[in-house]
């Protein structure tokens, strides 16, 4: 059996037979390989210059929130010890649109420390630090916006970036996202071809 | 460096090269000859059989082909990809609103043809109602046009290319002129594109665009940081689409659209990395590609934040 002759390795009484037969698949390989690596397959010979993976994480940095510089800090006009409590018109802030829940201002911002904000423990919270307030209620979101899958984050995918908190994208007064003015829609296939043979179709329509 | 011999072929073509185009140019008679009619680019090799020094003086020319054409320094970088890098993005529904920011900052990153205008992504409107049940990018309506999005009871879905894993627009190029990186990235050698548009009709996802005519970029709204496979001024007569950014995200950035999307629906990372963004929403979110059934394997996931 020839196949026994292969199987020994040119070894015994198929012995004559088998070195042609590992030839002829030598040379069957050489061919496939010069098929595959050849013309059908293009390899890059310059050689990448490859880069190791960066260290993760990287600090991150948080913008600071939008503060209008004409109202803080609000003590350069508060300047009682301590705010009236009492749900009220406010003609100062009437810029402002309140629609969160049904929160009033001193819910959020510190009866006494009129610049700071507060927590429902009554500990107090930078204006920087909005996001821990924000949280209190909307602890849901956290996971996603740690992960920076809630949220924006601008940078670098690997290296620094820029971790955008709560009151960047939504105002605290009115947090629903506000409708935008769109930019311009494509142009159809049809205005496109127009312009480009613009001139010859004028041309042609004034022969006939 | 790697082939010395080969090295050194390449440089005796090269000086070949330009003394022939002289003696062309002389024999011409024509002083912008050799300007117009470039020997050196005429024979110049595929991107992936270049070597470095034939990249080197290839790259050499281009800026100084661009920075005269546009009357500022332009760079062309070829940065390559990332050990143990493959991109993926993630776009949520549920967030786009439709505004079209992505569809102006990818303009002006990737230095399109603003007049005949080519947009790398198309934003597409639905009725919510419909969208609900299934979406067929061959439907939604990109032209839409109202004074403020997301307009009442309509869904948007933003489509550019979606990088797949095994793209049909690769199997269909006749000359090789595009293929898939290791990072993932589908490229175009413009220089070995013959504009058949063969990609376009094979790509699923009308995610590659043609260049009908010599694009037009105002020069002082040129980008400078440009990328020989990714968003260098193209020639007239070649296709291309989007690259990830290829000129900032092999540097570690984010895509232009992802800085430019104003509700952070937009996301961007290495698949190869459990901690990153794109692994978590794959994890945690439900996902869906686009035209799943065609077995492309995006690397460009939709899902519900």
């Amino acid at each position: 059996m020839p196949s026994q002759g292969a199987g020994a390795g040119g070894i015994g009484p198929g012995g004559p037979r088998a070195p042609w037969v590992l030839l002829a698949v030598v040379i069957l390989a050489f061919v496939m390989l010069a098929v595959a690596g050849g013309p059908l397959a293009l390899r890059t010979e310059r050689p990448y210059p490859s880069r190791p993976l960066g260290l993760e994480p990287e600090p991150a940095l948080l913008p600071p929130p939008p503060i209008d510089d004409e109202y803080f800090p609000c003590e350069d006009c508060h300047e009682e010890e301590s705010a009236d409590p009492k749900v009220r018109e406010l003609d100062e802030h009437d810029n402002i649109e309140l629609a969160h829940g049904d929160l009033w201002c001193l819910d959020c911002h510190d009866a006494d420390q009129r610049d700071l904000l507060h927590l429902s423990d009554a500990s107090p919270v930078e204006m920087a630090e909005s996001w821990r307030l924000c949280t209190r209620c909307h602890a849901k979101k956290i996971p996603d916006w740690r992960a920076g899958v809630h949220g924006k984050r601008t940078g670098h995918w690997r290296g620094p970036k820029e971790y955008w908190t709560c009151v960047v994208c939504h105002d605290p007064h009115s947090p629903l996202f506000k409708p935008l003015e769109p930019r311009p829609p494509p142009k159809r296939a049809s205005e496109i071809q127009l312009r480009i043979y613009g001139e010859q179709e004028e041309t042609s329509d004034e022969e006939p | 460096m790697k082939n010395p011999e080969r090295g050194a072929r390449g440089a005796s073509r090269r000086e070949f090269l330009k003394t022939a185009g002289a003696g062309l140019g002389a024999v011409a008679g024509v002083p912008g000859a050799a300007q117009g009619f470039d020997l050196e680019s005429f024979f110049q090799r595929h991107f992936r059989e270049l070597t470095q020094e034939d990249l080197d003086d290839l790259l050499l020319r281009l800026e100084q082909k661009y920075s005269k054409q546009y009357r500022k320094p332009v760079q062309v970088g070829a940065i390559g990809p990332n050990d143990g890098v493959v991109f993926g993005y993630g776009l949520d529904i549920s967030r786009c609103i439709g505004c079209r920011r992505c569809v102006y900052a990818c303009i002006e990153e990737n230095n399109q043809s603003r007049d005949p205008e080519i947009h790398w992504i198309r934003v597409l409107e639905y009725e919510r109602e419909h969208a609900v049940r299934s979406i067929d990018p061959d439907e939604g309506n990109p032209f839409y046009d109202h004074d403020l999005v997301p307009a009442e009871g309509k869904l948007y879905l933003p489509v550019a290319c979606q990088q797949c894993e095994n793209p049909p627009c690769v199997a269909a190029c006749p000359t090789q002129a595009t293929w898939q990186e290791p990072d993932g990235i589908v490229v175009i050698d413009y220089d070995w594109c013959i504009g058949c548009r063969y990609c376009m009709a094979a790509c699923p996802y009308g995610a590659r665009h043609f260049n009908w005519r010599e694009p037009e970029i105002p020069a002082e709204e040129i980008n400078p940081d440009t990328h020989i496979i990714g968003n260098r001024p193209r020639p007239h007569g070649v296709v291309e689409k989007c690259t990830f950014c290829i000129q900032r995200t092999r540097k570690g950035r984010y895509p232009a659209c992802v800085e430019a999307c104003p509700v952070g629906a937009r996301k961007f990372g290495n698949l190869l990395d459990p901690e990153s963004e794109i692994r978590y929403l794959l994890e945690h979110k439900r996902t869906f590609a686009l035209k799943a059934e065609l077995a492309t394997n995006p690397r460009f996931f939709y899902f519900y934040g």
